[in-house]
């Protein structure tokens, strides 16, 4: 059950950014050198992320990229959902009629799968950046 | 995050022949028909099956597959385990990832893992057929 690597370097880059560049525009280049993912990946990444307004782009010399709102309000479940466009592990769980087999309200899978759902999405929606830049900081003030 | 065609269809497979088994083998082809999966498919599944101890074969003109432990004994774990390559979200571990990388991959990614596993592990085929049985009950009686 993979979870790519894009959804995963999204919600680094944007940890990055709420724990060191929250207040000024920062180019895809310097998340890149501080992180080590490439440009070119985070450049996609970050086009996926504007579109599901998670970030704003500011043009000109010091423009770059900003959170569109605060760590506090912006989930990691946001930002998964912002790449693989839903959490859910297997389409049914959330629309029953996205079951491609024949059994369909008569299958006996379809509430493990809502309850899987339900409990990846809790984990996820309930860390924000904000949670998760503290987390961090304690630790590494910790070592 | 995608659960597998092959570990959903297999799940399936597996209750149906856990439903359907009254001390006589079932064939692959009566699944198949019931289930709207493939026997080729199928094949492939239930030899997986069988290797993880999961199902007992018989092969010949009585041929077909017996589960080899009882429901309750059967996590959905066991079986997703036999089909899925991996039920990790991540490729494993990353010794030399860098400290944020580090702290996601423990403090979110695995975490996710343990939740995933741990909620296969505590649920049997015996739960899920129980489950299902009594929200059918619950859907009849609402019209008393």
């Amino acid at each position: 059950m993979k979870l790519s690597t894009k959804s995963r370097y999204a919600l680094e880059a944007l940890l990055y950014m709420a724990l060191h560049a929250y207040d000024h525009p920062v180019s895809t280049g310097e998340i890149s050198k501080e992180t080590g993912i490439s440009e070119g990946y985070l450049d996609q990444i970050f086009f996926r992320l504007r579109k599901a307004g998670l970030l704003t782009a500011v043009r000109g010399k010091a423009g770059g990229f900003l959170l569109a709102s605060s760590p506090e309000e912006t989930s990691a479940g946001s930002v998964v959902r912002a790449l693989e466009g839903t959490l859910v592990p297997v389409a049914c769980a959330e629309d029953l009629s996205a079951c491609k087999s024949l059994v369909r309200d008569q299958c006996v899978t379809r509430a493990l799968w809502v309850r899987l759902s339900r409990e990846i999405g809790n984990i996820l929606d309930g860390m924000t950046l904000a949670s998760l830049a503290e987390a961090f900081r304690e630790k590494e003030g910790a070592l | 995050m995608k659960i597998s065609t092959r570990g959903r269809y297999g799940l399936r497979a597996m209750i149906d022949l856990i439903t359907h088994a009254e001390g006589e083998y079932i064939s692959l082809r009566s699944i198949a028909e019931r289930q709207g999966i493939s026997s080729g498919y199928l094949e492939g599944i239930f030899a997986a099956l069988k290797k993880a101890g999961l199902v007992l074969g018989s092969a010949g003109s009585q041929g077909g597959y017996l589960p080899a432990l009882p429901a309750d004994e059967i996590t959905i774990y066991r079986i997703l385990d036999a089909l899925e390559s991996s039920l990790s979200l991540t490729e494993g571990s990353e010794p030399d990832a860098p400290p944020l990388r580090a702290f996601l991959n423990k403090e979110v990614w695995d975490r996710i893992d343990s939740t995933v596993a741990g909620l296969f592990d505590s649920i049997t085929v015996a739960d899920l057929i129980r489950e299902f049985e009594n929200r059918d009950r619950a859907v009849n009686s609402s019209g008393l």
